[in-house]
């Protein structure tokens, strides 16, 4: 298997667009924004929800190489905003001229009345948009409503949405500001008795997750991919100990920023925050972390152990759901011949039983002395495994319960014996933090789910069979990600930050060893 | 009998009677031929039983010590043919002791245990038993119950408790119980985390559910849920199981059941188990004395307590205003019981008035010194779930063992918690239902002796008919129980949970859902973005975690108010400590009992509402304690909008509806009232909380026009009569609508007569103007464009009246008075003709003489209009018209001789 060359060009056909919802914005400081807008590095931001020009003003100060699209406002009286994107030109507010084909558009209506306007506009050739690239248009309010009592949704002003989907000829995708941040549906919807598929993503204006902020990537084909982030984890907020009030204590005193912390002595961040010294002193460690993109291991504990010094394998599930009825996909990279093995159900996706089995003679065969290492491991991977051997083969599960596994998040994150750095604890926003260069399939976790469950309801069809290539990649530039964050672990220095920063050199090294 | 006996003898009861408890009775005028009382004699029923040997396999049948009773024997037997099984049998003939036997059987079979008892292996594999009760008190109870009866029979099975207060050893539990106690609210959290059960449920055989007759209305609904989400894992896993439900005596036990499981079920009702002879009485108490000024009751309390002579039935044959509350009246009744020695539990309606009794008892004895020896003390206590566990279980224990004689208890005794033999029940007002009430006069009684169950009336409607309709407590027909799974909003909570646990696909299609409605739900949730995929591959759920933290066994408003101590009191100055250890309430109960301003008694503190906060995740009531001497009522508008038929039929010219519909509740406002004697202090309060939607099933009656026209013109004159003032009498039509009105209360207070249903859980409304209340295809929703405002949609029916210049008609509509509906209107609207008539009945027979009626007939507690205006005789010819029991000519005569105009109605209703 060779490494897809393609990364490049997906990048470039594809826009990015960040969401800062304005109730998200009203609770989270201009620090916190601007270290967002730095983080992400999007082509163009949007606040959608309620309007909020305070908001708008903000971030269009934090964020001076991204335009600011707030739909609710008028911006010079222009109650649809137009911006063009191509991978030449990157993004820009649309000259009223035909673009290039390959041109990727992005509408912003200020309120769902002007659907129709924008409509009437786009078949009139008023406006143009690019033929071969998709469109997106951002409608700041809306949400879809339901009711349980009657088990029916309704997507307000349903009719001019597939009206605006009929009359171009690329693909069309609506950002509904009023659903969460990785809402996805494709809705089948009616234009002149005509079925049309409307697909409709979530800009997070909700409180129904808790509020997010999210970059999507927008491809030429109307495809998003969200990465969604918890406000929290910008600004101040990011550092692990600091709580909304003592960062509004240390804003007040001037340190706004991860950097601020870390320029900081560790005796002022207490007198300034009002902290413990011990929480200080963690906090200082982990902007040390953010700032300097190197982790740092607090404890003397290894995260694994092998029967030899072979290094662990490194294992990643592919499920076709969050309550899995098959594990398709079974990943292993073995970092000592640096070699990937792919287990892939690619037949029969009713009986999940094969590929089990495939996958665990296998291992059991070949590596029954290796230790296993998995991502969120005990919550998912192993778990599964377990759950799927008792259903389909018991005979197995005296023999996988005798496998080393463990499980890198849990030592890391839930058993606090390292900081990282990273946004989220997710695998693939670690493994970037920490340098790794990914295979860039363009795939989130679910939409190579998504994938194969449009797979499982129609086995037969061409259309709907994977890129089996772009999915193995996928999951194998899972396992390649893990051993490197289990090496970059290895090779972090180590500080006990409760044993109030004393430990020296020799210390650091006496620790490590144990790797 | 030497004087130094003092361990009471709690195995041999003491033989009471009527006639000895009325001779006794410190009043004179109380003699078994007084014209408030009337007994019922029940004739003792022997034991039918059946050799355990004949059923139980030697090594279980030889250590049993006793013979079976033939339902044990019956459902043993039906067991082991394989059957899901229902046992309804009266409290104390054994159920347990089914389900555990067939857990023995089932272990025994399995090869867990040997046959001498003992365990073949330390795993437990092959045979696994779930236990289900409806509190942790009655869980704790038969815990010990299983294992008295395993050590008895010489097994070693391990049972064990798992729910909330499980703090240890838990996964010691799913790993190696054989049989595991735990209840619905807990179950439905552990379902998300089936796989660390997977031991359990692989080997499951047997589900029991204990007290299955409690699980009705909206419990019952999400209770079946979890069944069959539970069915659905233990599928998952292989468990094989059957199901065994015990039940009090239900008026449908198969389908009551069967729609729990959903799967049939065999009913074994032979009760084989013995009792001793009954006396049932009937008690109202004597009426109050007005003259004496006395309405605070402890005021009447003194005054009766001593004081046989003034007790007299002056008023015999005659309608009686007021009589002594039940609440004082049954504690004395208690106290005459317990001081005699006999074994009494005294059945009261709230947690705050099984204190107050055991005051009022010993009261009644302090002050009766010629009847009640003064040197000793009688052991009583009250009984209910407000008190902490410790103190329920030494209550429970000393009660029997007979260190107490008495109990004061809520319903919390009701369910099978053992203590013991007891010889006589006090039932404070009738329960509501026959079943409730049957069930706690059941908690007496023993093989041989007698035992007395004395019905302590209310003056209010339920009671009074009760009292004088004894033979409806006799009708065989025991109320059903609702379980309504075609509750959409319900179920699709469930389905978000089942999705999460083991993903949804075409599998479920009739076993967890019908096709239609399981595939609608999906979609939904699938547009809204809570779960992905479809079924014809797998949905599995994406949303917020832990969908089943959104089932709430006790309502379905999603929020939750919570109770708290306002942010500037010191808790320690009031003595106060830190947890309030108060539930949340729901929504309506919030505006309704929690607005700013009003005054609420919690565990015997007085607290006045000081804010409610909404405008955060977890909304909150705060609260300051107070002392005051006033508390507070909430006034309350309702009104019904965007009604629209999903069936109907005709019953003599009446059209009868069943549908779905948006009610809209108000507490506008609220009046301060003296604690002493329920007079006004200061009346008509805003509460500045907005109204309250609810999306719920109603049924309603049209009235027929020649019925209404010939009604109208026969009632034309009445005024004061209906009870309005007299500034109000010139509203047309009134004393017509009076009789709607009437009607409507009517038949919602015997519903419960008819249907298990609580009258609190129904609301009314009865108007002129039937059809500016249904939905109407040129109009919007009313119900969406109001949101904050009573008045907007009040004035928005107004314009529809006056647009619709078509005729339109009159009648009154009786809802579900909970968001989503419970099925309680579709079941009237399938016995309207059965609750008409008992309506009609009520109305007909009460004596009270007035025009407008009475507590007894026509008032209702929860009226939002004052119970104004009502007018009896009108509400009776409706409903004898409905009923076709009246001949419609008799009304030509009040019909007018040229076609009859259609003078414009006036858009009022009353609920």
């Amino acid at each position: 298997m060779t490494k897809q060359s393609s990364s490049a060009n997906i990048q470039s056909d594809t826009f990015e667009l960040l969401t800062l919802p304005s109730i998200t914005l009203e609770h989270v400081s201009q620090p916190a924004v601007r270290d967002a807008v730095q983080y992400f590095d999007p082509d163009l931001i949007t606040i959608p929800g309620p309007r909020n020009p305070k908001a708008h003003a903000s971030v269009r100060d934090t964020a001076s190489n991204s335009p600011v699209v707030h739909p609710q406002l008028s911006q010079g009286g222009r109650h649809i905003q137009h911006y063009r994107y191509t991978a030449d030109t990157g993004l820009h507010e649309a000259p009223n001229s035909a673009p290039p084909a390959e041109t990727i558009d992005v509408i912003a209506v200020q309120t769902r009345d002007l659907l129709g306007r924008l409509h009437a506009q786009l078949i009139s050739d008023e406006r143009h948009t690019g033929s071969d690239a998709a469109t997106f248009v951002i409608v700041p309010q809306l949400t879809v409503e339901w009711d349980a009592a009657s088990l029916s949704t309704t997507l307000p002003s349903a009719a001019d949405l597939a009206a605006l989907a009929a009359a171009l000829p690329e693909p069309v995708t609506i950002f509904a500001g009023g659903q969460p941040a990785e809402y996805y549906h494709e809705w089948d919807l009616q234009h002149d008795h005509t079925a049309v598929t409307v697909p409709v993503a979530g800009l997070g204006a909700t409180e129904r997750d808790g509020s997010q902020f999210a970059q999507y990537a927008c491809t030429t084909h109307g495809r998003v991919a969200a990465e969604a982030v918890d406000p929290d984890e910008f600004g101040l907020r990011a550092l692990n100990g600091i709580g909304q009030a003592t960062a509004t204590r240390l804003q007040q005193s001037g340190c706004r920023t991860v950097e601020d912390v870390r320029n900081l002595a560790v005796s002022d961040l207490t007198d300034l925050s009002g902290i413990g010294r011990t929480t200080a002193e963690r906090i200082h460690a982990h902007a040390d972390v953010l700032d300097s993109a190197e982790p740092l291991v607090l404890t003397n504990k290894t995260p694994v152990k092998t029967r030899d010094d072979r290094p662990p394998l490194c294992i990643d599930i592919e499920t076709d759901g969050l309550s899995p009825t098959i594990i398709w996909q079974f990943g292993v990279y073995d970092p000592a011949t640096d070699t990937h093995q792919a287990f892939v159900e690619k037949d029969d996706p009713t009986d999940p039983e094969p590929v089990l089995e495939a996958f665990i003679t296998w291992l059991l065969a070949n590596h029954d002395d290796r230790t296993l290492l998995a991502w969120n491991g005990h919550k998912f991977d192993y778990k599964y495994i377990t759950q799927f051997l008792q259903q389909y083969l018991p005979e197995y599960v005296d023999a996988w319960d005798d496998v080393w596994t463990y499980d890198l998040y849990k030592w890391a994150i839930r058993d606090e014996n390292a900081l990282l750095p990273g946004r989220t604890n997710k695998l693939d926003h670690v493994a970037r933090a920490l340098g790794y260069d990914s295979a860039g399939t363009g795939l989130t976790g679910a939409q190579t789910a998504a994938a194969y469950q449009a797979f499982m309801r129609n086995p037969e069809g061409s259309a709907s069979e994977p890129d089996w290539e772009r999915h193995e990649q996928y999951c194998e530039d899972d396992c390649r990600a893990l051993w490197h964050v289990y090496h970059a672990i290895l090779d972090a220095p180590r500080r006990d930050v409760t044993d109030s920063g004393t430990g020296g050199a020799s210390g650091q090294q006496a620790g490590l060893t144990d790797f | 009998m030497s004087d130094d006996t003092t361990t009471p003898d709690t195995t041999h009861g003491t033989d009471i009677d009527v006639a000895t408890l009325i001779d006794t009775f410190p009043r004179t005028s109380l003699t078994p031929e007084s014209e408030y009382l009337e007994t019922i004699e029940q004739p003792a029923k022997s034991a039918d039983t059946a050799p355990a040997a004949d059923v139980l396999r030697p090594e279980l049948a030889e250590p049993y010590p006793y013979d079976l009773f033939s339902h044990q024997a019956d459902a043993l037997d039906a067991l082991e043919a394989g059957d899901n099984v229902t046992v309804t049998t009266s409290t104390s003939s054994g159920k347990t002791h089914i389900y555990g036997l067939q857990i023995a059987r089932n272990l025994l079979d399995a090869g867990v245990l040997n046959a001498d008892g003992s365990r073949a292996a330390d795993n437990n594999d092959a045979s696994t038993a779930l236990c289900v009760y409806p509190m942790k008190a009655l869980t704790k109870d038969q815990k010990e119950a299983l294992d008295d009866l395993y050590e008895q029979l010489g097994l070693d099975i391990r049972v064990e408790i798992y729910d909330g207060d499980t703090q240890s050893g838990r996964r010691e539990i799913r790993e190696q119980a054989d049989v595991i106690l735990t209840n619905f609210a807990a179950l439905n959290i552990y379902l998300e985390h089936h796989d660390k059960w997977s031991r359990f449920y692989s080997a499951l055989d047997l589900v029991a559910i204990d007290e299955s007759h409690t699980y009705t209305g909206i419990q019952g609904m999400h209770v079946a849920w979890i069944l069959r989400r539970m069915q659905r894992v233990a599928d998952y896993w292989g468990g094989d199981l059957q199901y065994i439900l015990t039940s009090a005596t239900i008026g449908n036990p198969e389908e009551h059941s069967e729609e729990l499981i959903n799967e049939p079920v065999t009913v074994i009702d032979n009760d084989g188990s013995p009792h001793g002879p009954r006396e049932l009485t009937l008690w109202n108490p004597p009426p109050r004395d007005k003259t004496s000024d006395s309405t605070p009751e402890e005021d009447v309390f003194d005054i009766e307590a001593d004081a046989g002579p003034e007790e007299t039935d002056t008023d015999d044959g005659e309608f009686v205003a007021e009589r002594v509350p039940a609440s004082v009246e049954a504690p004395k009744v208690f106290n005459h019981l317990t001081s005699r020695d006999i074994r009494t539990l005294l059945f009261c309606p709230s947690r705050k008035l099984t204190e107050l009794s055991i005051q009022r008892a010993d009261e009644h004895r302090r002050n009766n010194p010629r009847v009640y020896d003064q040197s000793t003390t009688v052991g009583r206590e009250a009984y209910n779930a407000g008190l902490g566990r410790s103190t329920r279980h030494s209550r429970e224990h000393q009660f029997k063992t007979g260190v107490l004689t008495g109990l004061a208890t809520t319903s919390a005794l009701e369910l099978g918690i053992d203590i013991g033999d007891l010889d006589a029940t006090v039932l404070m007002g009738y329960p509501g239902q026959r079943q409730a009430f049957w069930q706690r006069i059941g908690r007496a009684g023993r093989e041989a002796s007698r035992s007395l169950a004395v019905l302590v009336g209310d003056h209010r409607t339920l009671d009074q008919y009760i009292l004088t309709h004894p033979e409806y407590l006799l009708e065989n027909d025991v109320e059903d129980a609702v379980v309504d799974t075609s509750n959409n909003t319900v179920f699709a909570t469930h389905v978000l949970a089942a999705a999460d646990e083991i993903a949804l696909d075409e599998a479920d299609i009739d076993t967890f859902a019908d096709e239609d409605r399981l595939r609608a739900a999906v979609k939904m949730w699938r547009e809204a973005g809570f779960v992905d995929g479809y079924l014809d591959a797998a949905v599995h759920y994406c949303g917020p975690s832990r969908p089943q933290t959104r089932v709430n066994l006790y309502g379905t408003t999603e929020t939750d108010y919570h109770l708290t101590l306002a942010g500037d009191i010191d808790r320690d100055r009031c003595g106060l400590s830190e947890d309030l250890d108060l539930e949340p309430v729901e929504q309506n109960r919030a505006y309704r009992d929690y607005h700013e301003g009003a005054v609420r008694l919690l565990n015997g503190q007085q607290f006045e509402v000081v804010n409610i906060d909404e405008n955060r995740a977890q909304p909150t009531i705060e609260l300051k304690p107070v002392d005051c001497e006033y508390y507070t009522r909430t006034r309350n508008k309702v009104n019904v909008l965007d009604a629209e038929s999903e069936e109907s039929r005709e019953v003599n010219g009446f059209t009868l509806h069943f549908g779905r519909g948006t009610v809209l509740v108000h507490h506008h406002s609220y009046d301060q009232l003296y604690i002493g004697n329920s007079e006004p202090k200061q009346q008509g309060i805003p509460t500045n909380v907005p109204p309250i939607l609810m999306d719920t099933q109603l049924c309603w009656v049209e009235v027929p026009e020649d019925v209404e026209t010939a009604l109208v013109r026969k009632y034309k004159n009445y005024g004061v009569e209906t009870g309005v003032d007299p500034d109000q009498t010139d509203i047309a039509h009134l004393g017509y609508i009076a009789g709607l009105h009437a009607a409507e209360h009517a038949t919602i207070q015997t519903a419960p007569l008819e249907l298990r249903v609580d009258k609190n859980d129904l609301g009314g409304l009865a108007t002129l103007v039937m059809d500016t209340h249904y939905t109407h295809p040129d109009y919007d929703e009313i119900a969406d464009s109001i949101r904050e405002s009573f008045e907007a949609a009040a004035h928005a029916l107004e314009q529809r009246t006056q647009d619709l210049a078509v005729r339109t008609a009159s009648g009154w509509f009786i809802y579900d008075a909970v968001d989503g509906g419970l099925g309680f209107a579709r079941a009237i609207y399938d016995n309207f003709e059965a609750l008409a008539e008992r309506a009609r009945d009520q109305l007909s027979d009460c004596r009270c003489g007035q025009s407008n009626g009475c507590p007894a007939c026509t008032f209702d507690e929860n009226c939002g209009n004052d119970n104004k205006p009502l007018l009896r005789a009108s509400a009776i010819d409706v409903l004898d018209q409905l009923l076709g029991e009246a001949d419609r000519n008799d009304l030509a005569e009040h019909l007018p001789d040229d076609e009859y105009g259609g003078e414009r109605r006036p858009v009022v209703f009353y609920s």
